[in-house]
C-alpha cells in the first residue's frame, strides 16, 4: 500500500518537475546566502581596513557597521523571497500531485 | 490574588526610589517576576489538561501555527547569553559583537533552504526520526542522542551558571537559591505541560523581549534625536578604544582563520541544534514550517538590530553614570572592566539609565523569562533524546507502549532538572564561556552533516553516517578541549595545543568527507537497501504524503 503510493508519486509527471525545480531554487538561494555571508566574514578577516573606513566625510558609522546591518536585512529578505516563491510556484504543483495520488 | 498583584504593580510604580541599583531587591522586578510566574503557571495548568499522548508531550499535538512557532523559535533561540552577551560584546569591542549576531542569524537561511520543510515532512518528534528514516535505527538514534545530550548539557550548564549570576544581581538573592528556582520552574512547566506549556512560555518570553528591547533601543535613540550616527559619534568619543570600535578589531585580524571557523560553526550549528529542530514538529505541515522560519528570522534579525543600538548606546550613555561602576577612591573608573556585574550587565544598567527602575524591573523580568524559556526547551529536547531515541527505539526496539515512553520522558525531565541544578552549583566558579561555542561546533560538525546528507544524498549509508557523525563529534570536542579556552583557561596549562579555539573550518568538512568515504566504500546488502529506500524518503520529504500528524489534524 505504502509502496504503491510511492510508485504512483514517482510516476507522476509533475513530481519530477517539482523535485528538479525545488532543488535548483533552494540551491540558488543557499548559494546566494553563502556568498553574502562568506563575503562578509572573509572581508572582515582579510580586509579589515575596508570595513574600518567611515561612510564618508562627517560620518562616524563605518562601512563595516552599515554592511553588517544590511547583511541582517538580506538574510530576512532572502527567506521572505523563498517563502513567496514556494507559495506561488511549488504549492500549486504539490497540491496537484497530492490530489491525483490520494 | 489577582487584585493584590495588580495593586502591588500600581504601588510599585509610585513607591519606587528613582535610583534602584542592581544587586539589591528591586520591587518592580520582583512584581513582574511574580506576574510572569503566575501567568505561566495558569498556562501550565491549562496545558497539562491537553497533554495526554507522547505527541502532545513532545510536539503539542502538532497544533501550533507558523506565526506562533516563529515567536516560540525566537524565544527559544535568543538565550540570555546571546541577548545580554551580544549587547555586552558590542559594549566592549563595538563592531566585533555584530559579527556574532550575524553568524547566529545566518543559521536561518541555512535551516530554511536546506532542511526545514523536509524535516517537517519526515519526522515525528525530533530530528533523529529523520536521520533514522531509512538508515539503521539503533546507530542513528545512538549517534543523535549522544550529540544531542552533549549539546544540551553544555548549553544547560552555560545557561544555569549565567542565569544564576544574573539573578543574584537582579533580584539580590543567593546564587544556589536562584539556580534552584530556575530548575524547579522548568521541571513544573515541562513535566506537567510538555511542549504546549514550553511553547507558550517561549512565546510570552519572545513578546516581552521584543517589547523590552524596542522600548530600550527607542529610549536610547531618543537621547540622540533618533540619529544613529550621533549616538555612534558619542560612543567613539567616550570609548577607551575610540574609532577602533567601528572596525573588526585585532581579535579578528590576528587570527583570521579562527574568525572564519567561528563564522562557519555559527551559521551551520543552528541547523543541528536539537531543541531548535524539535520546534519544527509542533506545526502541522511543511508550509507552516516555512512560515515559522520567516517569522522567526524576522523577529531574531530585528532583535539583533536592537542589540546593536543597545550595545553602542550603552557605550555612549553608561559612562555618564559613575554609580554603575566600582570606582576608585578618587572617583575614577575604567568603563570596560569596572562595570558592576561585568559587561554582560551593560543592557541591564542601560535600562536603568534611560528608563528608570520600572524599565530595569521589566528587563530583569525579561531576562528571567528568557532563562526559563531556553532551559525548558533544552530539557524537553533532552527528554526526547532519552525516552524517544534511547529508550523506545534502542533499548525497547520499538516495542514499548506509548504510556511507557511517556513515563520515561517524565522521569527524564525530573532527572534533567535535578542534574541542571547540581551542575549549575558545581560549575558556579568555573569558566563556562566556551560551552555555547562548543555546543554550536558539535551541532555543526555532527548533527548537521548527517541530517543534510541523509535526506539529500542517495548514497548515504548507515555506516557512513555513523562514522562521519562520530568523527565530527569527537574531532570538534577534542579540538576545543585542547584549545586556549579549555586547555589554558580552564585546566591552567600554559600553552594551547590547537592553534585557535574554533574547530568548525576543519571539523565540518571532515565530517562530510568521512560520511562520503565510508558510504561509498560500504558494499553491504543493507547499504544497497538504504540507497533504494531513498526514493520513498524523497517522495515523503517533497510531498509530505504519509507524514505524521497530517491525518489527525
Amino acid at each position: 500500500m505504502q509502496k504503491d503510493i510511492v510508485q504512483q508519486v514517482l510516476n507522476h509527471p509533475k513530481y519530477l518537475e517539482l523535485v528538479k525545480r525545488r532543488t535548483r531554487v533552494s540551491m540558488i538561494f543557499f548559494a546566494t546566502a553563502l556568498i553574502i555571508y562568506s563575503g562578509f566574514i572573509l572581508t572582515l578577516a582579510y580586509l579589515p581596513d575596508l570595513f574600518a573606513q567611515p561612510l564618508g566625510e562627517g560620518w562616524t558609522m563605518s562601512v563595516g557597521v552599515l554592511t553588517g546591518v544590511l547583511v541582517v536585512f538580506s538574510a530576512v529578505i532572502m527567506i521572505a523571497f523563498y517563502v513567496r516563491f514556494s507559495n506561488k510556484h511549488f504549492d500549486p504543483l504539490l497540491e496537484e500531485i497530492v490530489r491525483d495520488v490520494e | 490574588m489577582k487584585k493584590t498583584l495588580l495593586s502591588a504593580v500600581l504601588l510599585s510604580l509610585f513607591a519606587q526610589p528613582a535610583f534602584a541599583s542592581t544587586g539589591q531587591a528591586n520591587t518592580s522586578a520582583i512584581v513582574m517576576f511574580l506576574l510572569f510566574i503566575a501567568g505561566t503557571m495558569v498556562i501550565t495548568w491549562w496545558a497539562a489538561r491537553k497533554t495526554q499522548t507522547t505527541s502532545d508531550f513532545y510536539t503539542a499535538g502538532g497544533g501550533i501555527t507558523g506565526f506562533q512557532n516563529g515567536l516560540a523559535i525566537a524565544g527559544d533561540y535568543i538565550s540570555a547569553a546571546s541577548f545580554l552577551g551580544i549587547a555586552g560584546l558590542v559594549y566592549v569591542s563595538g563592531f566585533y559583537g555584530i559579527i556574532y549576531a550575524i553568524g547566529f542569524l545566518f543559521g536561518w537561511p541555512v535551516v530554511m533552504f536546506l532542511i526545514a520543510e523536509r524535516l517537517r515532512n519526515l519526522g515525528r518528534f525530533n530530528f533523529a526520526d529523520v536521520t533514522a528514516f531509512r538508515l539503521g535505527q539503533t546507530q542513528m538514534r545512538i549517534l543523535a542522542s549522544s550529540a544531542s545530550l552533549l549539546i544540551i548539557a553544555l548549553y544547560l550548564i552555560a545557561q544555569m551558571v549565567g542565569a544564576g549570576k544574573l539573578i543574584v544581581l537582579l533580584f539580590g538573592i543567593e546564587y544556589k537559591f536562584s539556580v534552584v528556582i530556575i530548575g524547579v520552574l522548568m521541571m513544573i512547566y515541562v513535566f506537567f505541560g510538555g511542549m504546549t506549556a514550553t511553547t507558550w512560555v517561549q512565546i510570552i518570553k519572545a513578546v516581552l523581549m521584543l517589547t523590552g528591547g524596542t522600548l530600550l533601543a527607542g529610549l536610547v535613540l531618543y537621547q540622540f534625536g533618533f540619529n544613529a550616527d550621533t549616538m555612534l559619534a558619542e560612543a567613539v568619543r567616550v570609548h577607551p578604544n575610540g574609532l577602533e570600535i567601528m572596525a573588526p578589531g585585532t581579535a579578528v585580524s590576528d587570527h583570521p582563520l579562527n574568525a572564519l571557523s567561528l563564522g562557519i560553526a555559527l551559521a551551520f550549528g543552528t541547523a543541528g541544534l536539537p531543541h531548535i529542530l524539535m520546534r519544527f514538529f509542533t506545526v502541522s505541515s511543511a508550509q507552516e514550517a516555512r512560515k515559522s522560519v520567516i517569522w522567526a528570522s524576522s523577529f531574531i534579525g530585528y532583535f539583533y538590530l536592537l542589540t546593536f543600538i543597545i550595545g553602542f548606546g550603552a557605550i555612549a550613555l553608561l559612562v555618564r553614570h559613575p554609580e554603575y561602576f566600582t570606582t576608585a577612591a578618587d572617583g575614577s573608573f575604567n568603563m570596560l572592566t569596572d562595570l558592576i556585574g561585568g559587561t554582560n550587565m551593560a543592557a541591564v544598567h542601560l535600562s536603568n539609565a534611560v528608563g528608570g527602575s520600572l524599565l530595569l524591573g521589566f528587563l530583569a523580568a525579561v531576562t528571567f523569562a528568557t532563562i526559563v524559556a531556553v532551559v525548558a526547551g533544552l530539557a524537553l529536547a533532552g527528554a526526547a533524546a532519552i525516552a524517544h531515541d534511547l529508550y523506545a527505539n534502542v533499548i525497547a526496539r520499538g516495542r514499548s507502549t506509548e504510556a511507557q515512553e511517556m513515563r520515561i520522558s517524565k522521569i527524564s525531565i525530573l532527572v534533567l532538572g535535578v542534574l541542571a541544578i547540581l551542575l549549575g552549583i558545581v560549575f558556579e566558579h568555573q569558566n563556562v564561556a566556551f560551552m555555547v561555542g562548543l555546543a554550536f561546533a558539535i551541532a555543526a560538525s555532527a548533527n548537521f552533516p548527517v541530517l543534510v546528507l541523509s535526506v539529500s544524498w542517495r548514497g548515504c549509508t548507515t555506516r557512513g553516517a555513523t562514522i562521519g557523525g562520530f568523527v565530527g563529534l569527537v574531532f570538534a570536542t577534542v579540538w576545543v578541549v585542547l584549545s586556549k579556552t579549555v586547555w589554558v583557561d580552564v585546566f591552567g596549562n600554559i600553552d594551547p595545543i590547537t592553534p585557535f579555539p574554533n574547530p568548525g573550518i576543519f571539523s565540518i568538512p571532515l565530517a562530510f568527507l568521512s560520511i562520503w568515504f565510508f558510504s561509498v566504500t560500504d558494499k553491504g546488502a543493507n547499504a544497497q537497501n538504504e540507497r533504494d529506500a531513498f526514493d520513498a524518503l524523497t517522495v515523503r520529504s517533497q510531498t509530505g504524503i504519509g507524514r505524521s500528524g497530517a491525518a489527525e489534524h
